[in-house]
């Protein structure tokens, strides 16, 4: 059941992924880089890593989306002339391209058939936080300054009296 | 079954790929570039979970906060351009252009 699950949100991150691509909105795009990261969330929950999921939710749908929007907003939100850039890639290399991505996911897909994904163990998720908080505290302390210190390159410049 | 996570962040970065060479607009780039950066995640979850690697799984959590961090110097960046009057358009960007 679980591996259904897995299956079934990764189809549906992928889905998203190419509506994203497609979409002529911007609100439409983030809309589906939203659902992308939810899905990927689940993923990981699935995959016995629930805080991780957790984390993903809080700072993606709880901040960078948010700020996403707001750019949107800010940017008006329409589509513009052309979505697309010019596309100078020969076909034929970009089809080999595209050819080259779904061989290796068959690939992969074949070559780990075989192998049942191992549940991840109970304490996996207390070991996790206490390497967070305890032997790499002071890599979070520093990732936290920086993402404070980020924060502070989204207020507008004093104008000048 | 369990190739599906790999399969599935495999698609994802093409995805994000796809999304940031081909859309014109920069925040759509940059949509894709954080759509990259959870394909890569998810991979490294996966390892991690597979491996019992509690550290590789603290090594995700300093790069999701770190993408985060991108993600908010990024969308400043764009607004300081859209504040210039330039546009969203990628295009429009030509004074380094040789």
């Amino acid at each position: 059941m679980t591996q259904c699950a897995i299956a079934a949100a990764g189809l549906g991150a992928v889905a998203f992924g190419l509506a994203m691509l497609w979409s002529r909105s911007l609100y439409v795009g983030a809309v589906c880089l939203l659902a992308v990261l939810l899905q990927t969330a689940l993923i990981y929950m699935l995959l016995g890593a629930p805080l991780l999921g957790l984390l993903q939710v809080m700072i993606y749908a709880g901040a960078v989306m948010v700020l996403a929007v707001v750019t949107i907003m800010a940017s008006g939100g329409g589509p513009s002339g052309e979505r697309f850039a010019d596309f100078s890639l020969p076909r034929p290399l970009a089809a080999l391209g595209v050819l080259a991505v779904a061989v290796e996911l068959a690939l992969t897909l074949a070559s780990t058939r075989a192998s049942a994904p191992t549940p991840a163990a109970a304490g996996l998720s207390a070991a996790f936080g206490a390497n967070l908080f305890h032997a790499y505290a002071l890599a979070t302390e520093a990732v936290t300054l920086l993402m404070f210190l980020a924060s502070l390159a989204i207020l507008p410049d004093r104008e000048p009296s | 079954m369990s190739g599906a996570v790999w399969a599935t962040s495999g698609a994802l970065f093409a995805v994000g790929l796809a999304t940031v060479v081909l859309r014109r607009q920069m925040l759509a780039m940059l949509l894709g570039v954080e759509l990259m950066v959870a394909a890569a995640d998810l991979a490294l979850v996966r390892g991690a979970c597979r491996f019992m690697d509690p550290e590789a799984l603290a090594a995700v959590a300093v790069v999701l906060a770190v993408a985060a961090a991108e993600a908010v110097v990024g969308l400043s960046l764009i607004l300081r351009v859209l504040r210039s009057g330039r546009g969203l358009d990628a295009g429009e960007l030509s004074e380094l252009r040789g």
